[in-house]
């Protein structure tokens, strides 16, 4: 009889609801604002990040401005950005020689270093050739510049292929290979060009913001498996969300 | 021309006319040869002393730049334009338009960026742009007032001095040296990486790399660690020539400044970028070779290889090479193999193979050090051995690459060290050995060695089972191998019979040797490599191991074989040949009594003159203990069982002063010969009828 009462009791604790939920820790918004509030972050470091952003994007008069407004400096010389966009702003028009005229201009030694890159500024031309129905130019350009690209190295071959295959086709937009007219192998080529001039620079092609906003999304992810807190699921409004319970 | 429309505007698109410059280039004609012809044409610039100056000077200059503009950017990037110039003679006009002395500025830059990229990645190109001369006007061009100027021609130099084709820079002279040194000072970023790379093209004898350490050199490279990302890559593969493989400069390097340099280079295998991660292992490893013993700490050991296992999952040559690192890193080494297994290399490896395609540099790379991986751990040859790698590893034997064909053979012949691994399962011995034997038909040389890397290992593991290789035609193949002009396929071939020979039936003995025929083997014997004719004799020495009757193979047909090894033998040749050359006689001389007397007359045999000594005497004189063992080995064969033919042996071998020779070694310091004089000696008194001295 007596055993029985304490077990009963024992048994209660255990069943109540308080204890059930305390495998996660709970952080109600004002804790969390609270506990933000006392994390400083420096106005330089933010700007130094904004700067960073604009100068590897390439925001030539945006980094300008905010350099006056702000007085951080940028990290590499404007004027070398200038030139660098020129080079994305060609790429991105489809003027695939001023493009690598603009680029051996800035450094003779980035193409030739970079295999792969100028290769795809040949295939970009050729596509263009393509898009602007110049066959017989496209046909005698693929044949004397794309196909010694294929016997200089094996691993073009499939993309000159694929290049070439829409020579065929009447219909090109909608032939298997199509999406090679779009935009965005343009943009492709165009961050490709970009990223190489960074490098040549010694500049990292990857602006920092990016990494941030990762690490932000891994840390929640992280945290989301020992804590309900306020999370931020929409970085465009950083907007707080109450943690569910 | 279709009907249906194609090209024109459309909404979405940016402006997408063509380019315009191709039809400014069509009026100046942009044929390479009409382009060359015209920059010969160009001439001495205005202004150069020749008359001529005004409009029309500066209109042949401007046609001049021009030119060389656009040949620079029809060559740059573009091999087969290269060849195409480089034919058409144009190199010594470019190089040219750098030795004008009232060449513009424009013309300048032009020039050495054309010559620069002629000498980049075209063997030819370089030989071509060298032999113009271009190098003094570069050098010279240094020091050009105009800054574009000084950075095209330092990119030049460099690109000149990356190709193995550029001339020794003798950093031996003082004044070479200073002028290094001058440029490592330089403002100029694109000077300091040319030195740099000067300094990486100078290190080549152990002379040099000291003399760059006595002034400074790695420590000023040190010291620019803190600039720009790509002076901080070339400052780092520079230290890494300048200590590569030269114990002194290595140590001398990691002690100077309290280690302060080595420091610095471990702090980099940390840094931000991939590349700078991986040149900064290289240094290390590097470090480590030449002098370990200031390499000793485990945990830098365990760091590095962390890296570069992570190292491999980053995207292009970074990636790529980051396994020959790791191979190069735990080469010969048990202790780091082993570490290198508690950190899940092998499965990572494995993983990072399965999830990409074959025909990359990756794969190659990762086949290798999954293969030196293997090289000495049990543990990492099983682990290898899942269903997935052996079928690709199956598959890569059969692949279109030649890299790939002689990586998995790589793979395969450090597997099948294993006494176990090959012995069932997706991968064995029986599915491997057919598409092995293939590849010694391979078109490259190369694959066909790696390949018998491998069937050398396997014959090995096979024993007893050998008809399984018996069958699969592989007998005839190396016999064919044999006899090739390569003295590498002769090598291995040979070692693979040997391999398979060894506790081999006396049926499939015969069987082999009527493939490979006695003049073969006698001819084989006497090749002009002596690693060749070692191998050789080893084969006759598990030949003739184990039944009486197969050394008739030896004495047997004249004794042509026989005969071969006599020569041999009494040749002074290498010790490891006469070693395998008495342990086949020992194991004659060990059947019956027509053997033995054969093995007598190679010792002893019947001259004119007995002047020269019988190599016996040299043998049993020899620093080489094995080979002091064999012939004490093949003496107490000689004269073992006791009998009247053995006593008739010992007194011959008295004559001729052996007895004496062995009497002499009692005191041998090798105890395996110590006791087999002591049982010689033995053996002579028991044949002795009276006692000797």
């Amino acid at each position: 009889m007596f055993l029985s009462r304490i077990v009963l009791r024992d048994l209660n604790s255990i069943d109540s609801p308080a204890s059930m939920a305390s495998s996660k820790k709970v952080v109600t918004r004002d804790e969390w604002e609270r506990k933000l509030r006392d994390v400083k972050i420096r106005k330089e470091d933010m700007n130094r990040l904004v700067m960073n952003f604009l100068v590897t994007e390439g925001f030539v008069d945006a980094a300008d401005k905010f350099r006056i407004e702000s007085g951080t400096q940028p990290e590499i010389d404007l004027a070398t950005i200038t030139d660098r966009m020129e080079v994305k702003r060609a790429v991105q028009s489809g003027n695939v020689q001023e493009a690598i005229e603009k680029i051996n201009d800035l450094n003779p030694t980035i193409l030739d270093t970079n295999p792969q890159l100028y290769f795809h500024l040949q295939q970009q031309k050729l596509i263009e050739l393509i898009r602007v129905g110049k066959i017989n130019e496209a046909l005698e350009f693929a044949q004397e510049e794309l196909a010694p690209r294929g016997e200089e190295n094996q691993t073009f071959l499939e993309e000159i292929e694929k290049t070439v295959a829409l020579l065929v086709f009447e219909d090109v937009k909608n032939c298997p290979y199509g999406e090679l007219l779009d935009v965005s192998q343009r943009l492709k080529t165009a961050s490709e060009v970009n990223a190489a001039i960074l490098t040549s620079q010694s500049h990292e092609k990857d602006p920092k913001l990016p990494s941030l906003l990762k690490m932000l999304k891994w840390t929640q992810n992280q945290l989301d498996e020992k804590a309900a807190y306020p999370r931020i699921n929409d970085f465009t409004t950083d907007a707080l969300e109450d943690p569910s319970i | 021309m279709p009907a249906t429309a194609r090209g024109g505007a459309r909404p979405e698109e940016a402006s997408p006319a063509p380019s315009a410059s191709t039809s400014a280039s069509s009026c100046m004609g942009t044929r390479p040869e009409e382009l060359t012809a015209r920059l010969a044409a160009a001439g001495p610039a205005p202004g150069s002393g020749c008359g001529g100056a005004g409009a029309g000077g500066e209109e042949v200059e401007h046609e001049r730049v021009r030119a060389l503009r656009e040949i620079k950017n029809q060559i740059i990037g573009n091999r087969t334009k290269k060849l195409l110039y480089l034919r058409l003679g144009a190199v010594p006009s470019v190089v040219a338009a750098l030795a004008e002395p009232g060449a513009s500025p424009a013309a300048l830059v032009q020039a050495a960026a054309a010559a620069g990229s002629f000498a980049c990645g075209v063997e030819d190109g370089a030989r071509a742009v060298l032999a113009a001369g271009a190098l003094e006007h570069l050098t010279r061009l240094l020091a050009h007032p105009d800054e574009k100027v000084v950075d095209a021609s330092a990119r030049a130099l460099r690109m000149i001095y990356q190709s193995r084709l550029a001339p020794k820079f003798d950093v031996n002279s003082g004044k070479n040296m200073d002028f290094v040194l001058s440029l490592l000072d330089s403002e100029n970023e694109n000077v300091t990486e040319l030195a740099a790379a000067i300094i990486s093209h100078s290190c080549e004898s152990s002379a040099e790399q000291l003399s760059l350490c006595s002034a400074g050199v790695p420590q000023k490279l040190v010291s620019l660690f803190g600039g720009s990302m790509n002076i901080r890559d070339a400052c780092l593969g520079s230290v890494t020539a300048v200590i590569r493989n030269n114990r002194d400069v290595a140590s001398r390097f990691a002690s100077t400044d309290h280690g302060k340099g080595f420091h610095s280079v471990v702090g980099l295998i940390h840094d931000r970028s991939p590349r700078t991660r991986l040149l900064a292992c290289l240094c290390l490893i590097a470090l480590g070779h030449a002098s370990p013993c200031h390499f000793q700490d485990k945990q830098i050991k365990t760091k590095l290889i962390m890296v570069l296992l992570e190292l491999i999952e980053e995207p292009g040559h970074v990636g790529d090479e980051a396994p020959l690192a790791l191979t190069t890193l735990i080469k010969d080494s048990f202790e780091l193999q082993k570490q290198a297994l508690t950190t899940n290399a092998v499965e990572k490896l494995s993983n990072h193979l399965l999830a990409n395609p074959l025909e990359t540099r990756r794969a190659v790379t990762i086949l290798l050090a999954l293969s030196e991986l293997c090289s000495k751990l049990e543990e990492s040859r099983s682990q290898l051995m899942s269903v997935e790698v052996s079928t690709l590893l199956l598959e890569a034997l059969k692949h279109d690459w030649a890299d790939i064909r002689i990586a998995a053979c790589s793979c395969l012949k450090n597997i099948s060290r294993s006494p176990k691994v090959l012995s069932g399962g997706r991968l064995s011995c029986d599915t491997v050995i057919g598409p092995l034997v293939q590849l010694l038909n391979d078109s490259s040389t190369s694959v066909q060695v790696a390949a018998l890397g491998a069937i050398c290992n396997i014959a090995v593991n096979l024993t007893p089972r050998k008809s399984v290789l018996l069958h699969s035609g592989v007998v005839s193949q190396l016999v064919h191998l044999s006899k090739s002009m390569d003295p590498m396929l002769r090598l291995k071939s040979v070692w693979a019979l040997r391999n398979i020979m060894f506790l081999l039936s006396p049926k499939d003995k015969d069987f082999i040797v009527k493939e490979l025929t006695l003049s073969t083997l006698s001819s084989l014997i006497c090749d002009s490599e002596h690693f060749v004719q070692e191998q050789t004799l080893a084969l006759v020495h598990n030949l003739v191991d184990g039944y009486v009757d197969s050394a008739n193979y030896v004495i047997g047909e004249d004794g042509m074989v026989m005969d071969a090894i006599a020569r041999q033998l009494n040749n002074a040749s290498a010790p490891g040949v006469c070693i395998q050359g008495m342990y086949v006689l020992a194991n004659i001389a060990a059947g019956n009594e027509l053997n033995k007397e054969a093995v007598m007359n190679v010792l002893l045999p019947h001259r004119v003159d007995h002047i020269k000594p019988s190599f016996v005497v040299n043998f049993l004189q020899s620093k080489d203990k094995q080979l002091r063992v064999a012939t004490l080995w093949c003496l107490l064969n000689l004269i073992y069982p006791k009998c009247e033919a053995s006593s008739g042996r010992v007194v011959r071998l008295q004559n001729a002063g052996v007895i004496l020779q062995v009497k002499s070694m009692r005191n041998d310091p090798f105890l395996d010969c110590k006791l087999r004089v002591c049982m010689v000696l033995e053996h002579c008194m028991d044949n002795a009828d009276d006692c000797f001295m």
